[in-house]
């Protein structure tokens, strides 16, 4: 019994310390945010923001088009999700309910497309891109982020569908579905945590994407996303770390949101997807 | 859309001796983008990678058939530091992200009070897009003020303050943590996903044989993560070789090229020098590094993958 009582107290003692050394960076950036400008240049370090200023954040946003980077970074999620989502859900029920030649390489496919270094993909993308006129259009990002996300997106939804027993759909076939009408309203109500998860992986790949972003849209201050808005705000020689740190935290909120949402969803919609 | 409607758009696709065609049907959306936007950019870049060009322009004519490129790469010095900081970088940063991904997710993987939290503790960073992870440990590596000096100096590790961003070695480590921290929880959640499929009897019939919690954790947990483990490692090294935005934003290669990866070196010669035919070369070369890399890690144990 005092084994136990032991071992239990060790169990909680390294699951805080573990969390706490794992999570300061964040702390940190949340304190570097909200301290006095004065005490960020002054050692030792201060710890603990008796007097929070809240006030930066209003700052930022006044200084900052921020507001339009957040948007910007939304629109290019939202739709390269949107998309990438509309045409594997289709590319992964093909692949889990019938036999497509070539369809048993989709693993390897896959793992090919990681393998792709988005330096090397960005400049032919340039080029095409130019030649259309998307440089400095969301457009750009959407359709690069889809390709990043689409392969890696069937690969876990087929991995989904292939645990739902195909009885199902075949059932609701023979009472008078469509194939169509088994996918909508049988398999993807079944399938809905891997579809969260794929979504939630989606998301937060584009909206992480700096490389994309960087190449396309520089040259045009209105479609900045969000992270290629932040990176403009670290001088070479004087960073304001109060307001980049201010500026990092609005960035990173949306993406930890969507994450607090899914989480629950993400361990079960991978393993779908990595073990068989 | 009604099913009446649904099974009248269908053109009798549902009979079975056209399900085929409704499978290249479903399939087409996703194969016409992936040609378009992989395939054709990739042949693209292939192409480019054999012509002296600086910027690319789509359309130009094609500049004559020439090995220039790949040969300038051979015999440049920095193509080769690349390799040598890309490798020292996958095999440092792999290692640790393992260790710790591992370790993290057999942490939470105990029956605790608060163990969502703390599941969700874990894997937060990996949702922390790349950019906020450099800004946060820019200014906790800052040499003048940062945390990491003032407690290093404090501990006694070191006398003076390290110039953690103009020293080549310093810098060097700092790239390792921060791709470290970004690493380690995608592995956590893998590993917790394949710690989740083991079954309970197996633990059971340990216990009742008399297998100690170590025992259990290399004759049980260890054999049967190894499967997840395969693709977790692929996913890891590709990552790590192909990363471009933390060592680009956070010391931009250098100092000295000391933390100049091949990606980086790619984009630079594209987007800073637009010597596109080589950096298109470069990047060519790393796509057959990352091929004969995961081939090699793959082996047989991971087929399960495909």
């Amino acid at each position: 019994m005092r084994r136990q009582t032991y071992a239990s107290v060790l169990l909680y003692v390294s699951v805080v310390l573990t969390c706490a050394i794992l999570l300061f960076p964040v702390y940190w950036l949340v304190v570097t945010a909200l301290s006095e400008p004065a005490r960020l240049h002054e050692l030792p370090p201060q710890f603990w923001v008796a007097a929070p200023r809240w006030e930066v954040f209003d700052r930022v946003m006044a200084q900052r088009p921020v507001l339009l980077w957040l948007g910007n970074s939304a629109q290019a999620a939202l739709g390269a999700v949107a998309l990438s989502m509309a045409v594997s859900v289709f590319a992964a029920y093909s692949l889990s309910r019938f036999t497509v030649r070539g369809g048993q390489s989709l693993g390897l496919f896959v793992l090919t497309a990681k393998m792709l270094p988005a330096t090397l993909l960005v400049i032919p993308l340039f080029g095409i891109f130019r030649a259309v006129g998307f440089i400095g259009d969301l457009r750009s990002v959407i359709l690069a982020h889809a390709t990043l996300i689409i392969p890696f997106s069937t690969w876990m939804l087929k991995g989904y569908f292939d645990t739902i027993p195909r009885e199902l759909d075949q059932a609701a076939m023979v009472d008078g579905c469509s194939p169509f009408g088994a996918l909508f309203r049988i398999v993807l109500p079944v399938a809905t945590p891997g579809l969260a998860a794929t979504a939630l992986y989606g998301f937060v790949l584009s909206w992480s994407d700096y490389a994309y972003a960087r190449t396309f849209l520089t040259s045009a201050q209105n479609a900045w996303t969000a992270n290629l808005g932040l990176t403009t705000m670290q001088g070479e020689y004087i960073t304001d770390w109060n307001e980049v740190a201010a500026v990092a935290l609005i960035v990173a909120l949306p993406v930890v949101v969507v994450y607090l949402f899914l989480e629950r969803y993400l361990v079960g919609g991978l393993t779908a997807g990595a073990e068989k | 859309m009604s099913s009446n409607q649904m099974s009248r758009m269908d053109f009798g696709l549902s009979r079975p001796s056209r399900q085929h065609y409704l499978a290249y049907l479903l399939l087409a959306p996703a194969v016409i983008l992936i040609a378009l936007l992989i395939a054709y950019p990739m042949l693209l870049s292939f192409d480019l990678s054999f012509q002296d060009v600086g910027i690319s322009k789509l359309g130009d004519p094609r500049k004559p058939f020439t090995l220039l490129n790949y040969r300038k790469l051979l015999t440049s010095t920095e193509f080769w530091q690349a390799c040598w900081v890309t490798l020292r970088l996958v095999v440092i940063v792999t290692a640790c992200c393992m260790v710790l991904g591992l370790a993290t997710a057999l942490l939470v993987n105990n029956s605790f009070r608060g163990r969502p939290i703390a599941r969700f503790a874990v894997a937060l960073p990996w949702a922390i897009p790349e950019i906020v992870a450099v800004v946060i440990f820019s200014r906790l590596f800052d040499s003048s003020f940062g945390m990491v000096n003032w407690a290093l100096v404090r501990l006694g590790v070191v006398t003076e303050p390290i110039n953690w961003f103009s020293d080549p070695g310093a810098a060097f480590v700092v790239v390792c943590v921060v791709m470290v921290w970004k690493g380690y929880p995608f592995v956590s959640i893998m590993a917790l996903a394949g710690l989740q499929a083991i079954p309970e009897e197996l633990y059971q019939a340990g216990k009742v044989d008399g297998a100690k919690a170590w025992q259990r954790l290399v004759y049980i947990t260890l054999p049967m993560l190894m499967p997840v483990f395969g693709v977790i490692l692929v996913l890891v090294v590709l990552w790590i070789f192909r990363d471009f935005s933390i060592v680009y934003l956070l010391t931009g290669g250098g100092p000295i090229r000391a933390t100049q990866t091949l990606s980086v070196l790619t984009y630079q010669q594209a987007f800073s020098f637009f010597k596109m035919g080589y950096a298109s070369a470069i990047g060519i070369v790393t796509l057959i590094f990352c091929v004969l890399l995961s081939r090699f890690l793959i082996g047989r144990s991971a087929r399960g993958m495909y």
